[in-house]
């Protein structure tokens, strides 16, 4: 009801109709980069694919559901999918943390090693990936030359599959590390300094600073660095590709990879599709796991 | 074969409302004509020299044409401009426009284009998937366009893979059959007897002597301090490395094991088939003891040090191996950019039989170009006499055409490359299956792993079921 004598700000008015238009074009972009694609692979997985010129031949159901749960490819993917997430998340998060708490110190070097981590950050995945390539090749590769020079035998990085998937893994932190850090080195800059100045005069250690004050106000910063980490090892896909092309014997091959080669190796967009949707679902599985149990310790606090 | 039924989506709503603007258009570019050629040369009946084509005068409505290929070094990639250039000045109404990609990236990209319903007029293709590319009604067949003397003049082997249900699907244009180059310097200095020089495809050293010799010469070079240097140069072909290009290379260890005049179903006669003869079935032809005792040979070379287990480009070249499988464009690249070393050819290993493969890169015209005649004009004009020879001359490698290479004396003079004929005369086509480049993707990483540790004849067994079930969809 109109108050007498009562009109809207003209300000509050223009804010009103300016509003929806900013997030229009915001919305639009989502829509058309993620929500559309994601109906299409939805679709896409229920449908049947000439294999010759990858054109839809009619509803299939779910077979291609059937046919990649199935297939031992798939299965071993999925699973190496999760080995994937939770090694990243062992060592990129607490990697970023520690490289966080060392670079918020003034002391020399600082700015360098904050450049440098962030030029790694900055850098293609793809170059990242051959210039890694590179260090891992066991007859010209840095790191087998160290090992030569020491006296070790030589690693097959690349080659057997436990140690490539961690191999992708450090690579992959190493390039990745600087986004948490960066969020990492906000929570701690965000955090009062009293309180670290109060717990001195109270006698408290560093550690016990570190344990009692930093961890807990951090713990948004370390929700946020979690969700992130899941999702990109989630979507890993450049550094297999280049370094082990998901070998050997399918033992660094993901789901992201694993769609990949059924889309363009081997002309299944059908199941490619269920694939990406089976991955869509693990991880939002997964993300809300991990909200329930972060928001579950929260409440105990 | 089921038959595929097209069903209603945007994209093919979208397709059909092209496709009916571009009829409504045709007319309007693209007037009826006849056939204007008789078979054979056409000197005088177009405004070029079109080489093999017969089609019909081309349209003087504006046309932009697309080509897309491999990557050529700076050399051969200005022949390529200066045809094109000559081309658009007696046909100034066609435009030329080229998209050039990595090698081992083009079968991906066709496969990707076609998939878009937009793909370019001609498109680098391969032999090895000609049986794909008919049973998906992906090309043009090329023989309503060219005469039959030109075809003929194909080697046979290249023209036979080339061909399904006598459609040529694909033209090969250019061709390197495999062979073996070795650093003559090498051998010389390690005192260690070469691999033979002969003419003939099968007068070479069998598998188990070049096994004796890629041992002889490893331990000669580390014994002299020597570890940078290989036995066996690193693959080249493909994107490099162990598992680089199953048709070209690798299958020769496999295929040389079987035997193309055993028994029909023994398991010889399979280990050369590589794929039953529908193309539908791999296990009990890929996985064969004879496959697997050829995986054997190939994963020696890598556990034993003879060659590396990475890429390493132009290690041949930079004279770190002793030998590596090569064929004439190594031989006519050499020869043309000055000798780096001594070097000689000889036949590949011979296992059961003399084996090597004829693969080719083979252009395509894709079947929904709008603008057929054009498109193999410009791609006949492309492959004429004279186009051919100065491709060949700034990329080295071997003309597919008989008469191109008796027109050349080096290739009757000098045995490096009148081997390199001779292999061409006898080389076996690719497997033929319509899955092929399922097939050639499942196998290459199988191959990969064998070279780096698995065993053979069990990963054998897994990708031929593995390949059994992709092949599944097409029949």
């Amino acid at each position: 009801m109109r108050i007498p004598g009562f009109s809207v700000n003209p300000t509050r008015r223009g804010e009103l109709a300016i509003g929806p238009l900013m997030v229009i074009p915001a919305a639009a972009g989502l829509g058309v980069f993620w929500i559309w694609p994601l109906i299409v692979a939805i679709m896409n997985s229920f449908r049947g694919f000439n294999p010759f010129t990858h054109r839809p031949t009619g509803w299939a159901g779910f077979a291609n559901y059937q046919q990649i749960l199935a297939d031992p490819a798939f299965q071993s993917a999925f699973w190496i999918s999760l080995v994937y997430m939770v090694l990243m998340i062992v060592v990129i998060v607490p990697l970023a943390l520690v490289l966080a708490i060392l670079l918020d110190k003034r002391m020399p070097g600082t700015v360098l090693a904050r450049a440098a981590i962030l030029a790694a950050l900055a850098s293609s995945e793809a170059v990242a990936a051959l210039m890694w390539n590179q260090l891992y090749q066991p007859s010209s590769g840095l790191f087998d030359a160290i090992f030569r020079a020491l006296g070790m035998p030589t690693q097959p990085f690349l080659t057997d599959g436990n140690l490539a998937i961690v191999a992708i893994v450090i690579m992959t932190a190493w390039k990745d590390v600087g986004l948490p850090m960066l969020i990492f080195l906000g929570g701690l800059q965000a955090i009062p300094p009293h309180l670290f100045e109060a717990a001195s005069m109270d006698g408290a250690n560093r550690w016990r600073k570190f344990w009692r004050i930093t961890l807990p106000l951090m713990r948004p910063s370390i929700v946020l660095s979690l969700f992130m980490t899941t999702i990109a090892a989630a979507r890993l896909f450049t550094p297999i590709q280049i370094l082990t092309s998901g070998g050997p014997n399918g033992q660094t091959s993901n789901l992201a990879y694993f769609s990949y080669a059924q889309a363009f190796l081997f002309n299944s967009p059908g199941q490619a599709a269920a694939s990406v949707v089976v991955m869509l679902l693990m991880l939002v599985v997964i993300t809300v796991i991990q909200g329930l149990a972060l928001r579950g310790k929260r409440g105990a606090s | 074969m089921t038959k595929f039924k097209s069903t209603l989506s945007r994209r093919s709503v979208l397709a059909g409302m092209a496709a009916g603007v571009s009829a409504l258009a045709m007319p309007a570019i693209l007037p009826s004509r006849a056939f204007a050629a008789t078979p054979g040369s056409n000197p005088g009946k177009y405004k070029l020299d079109l080489g093999g084509y017969t089609g019909p005068e081309l349209s003087s409505a504006p046309i932009t044409l697309k080509i897309m290929r491999q990557e050529y070094p700076p050399e051969t990639n200005e022949v390529m401009n200066a045809i094109y250039a000559k081309f658009s000045a007696a046909y100034p109404n066609i435009t030329i426009q080229e998209e050039r990609v990595p090698y081992g990236d083009l079968p991906t990209k066709v496969q990707v284009y076609v998939a878009s319903g937009q793909a370019p007029d001609i498109m680098m293709g391969r032999n090895d998937f000609a049986s794909a590319y008919a049973a998906g009604q992906l090309t043009l067949p090329l023989q309503q366009f060219l005469s039959a003397d030109f075809i003929a003049d194909v080697y046979a082997p290249l023209r036979e893979s080339a061909t399904i249900d006598g459609n040529l699907v694909c033209l090969p244009w250019e061709t390197n059959p495999v062979y073996m180059a070795f650093n003559r310097d090498i051998f010389d200095k390690l005192g260690i007897k070469p691999p033979p020089e002969v003419a003939e495809y099968d007068g070479g050293w069998t598998v188990e002597e070049y096994m004796q010799c890629f041992d002889d010469v490893t331990k000669a070079l580390r014994a002299s301090g020597d570890q940078q240097t290989f036995a066996l140069a690193a693959s080249g072909y493909g994107n490099g490395g162990p598992g680089s290009n199953y048709t070209q290379l690798e299958s020769i260890w496999v295929r040389m094991m079987g035997d193309p005049n055993a028994e029909k179903g023994s398991s010889a006669y399979n280990t050369f088939m590589g794929v039953s003869e529908d193309g539908f079935t791999a296990t009990g032809y890929v996985n064969t003891p004879e496959a697997a005792k050829g995986m054997a040979n190939y994963k020696a070379v890598f556990t034993n040090g003879y060659t590396p287990t990475g890429v390493v480009p132009d290690q041949f070249r930079g004279g770190a191996a002793a030998i590596t499988f090569s064929g004439t464009g190594t031989v006519k690249r050499f020869l043309k950019t000055g000798q780096p070393f001594n070097f000689g050819m000889s036949p590949a290993p011979k296992g059961t039989i003399a084996y090597t493969t004829t693969v080719a890169d083979s252009p395509i015209i894709w079947s929904g170009t709008p603008y057929p005649a054009e498109t193999a004009a410009l791609l006949a004009f492309i492959c004429n006499d004279e186009n051919r020879f100065a491709f060949h001359d700034a990329w080295g490698s071997m003309p597919v055409r008989k008469t191109l290479v008796d027109a050349l004396p080096e290739y009757a003079t000098d045995q490096r490359l009148t081997l390199g004929t001779n292999v061409a005369d006898h080389a076996f086509g690719p497997p033929k299956s319509v899955g092929w480049f399922d097939y050639f993707s499942a196998i290459n990483p199988a191959v990969k792993d064998i070279a780096l540790g698995a065993d053979p004849q069990g990963r054998l067994d897994q990708v031929a079921t593995q390949i059994d079930g992709l092949l599944a969809k097409y029949k």
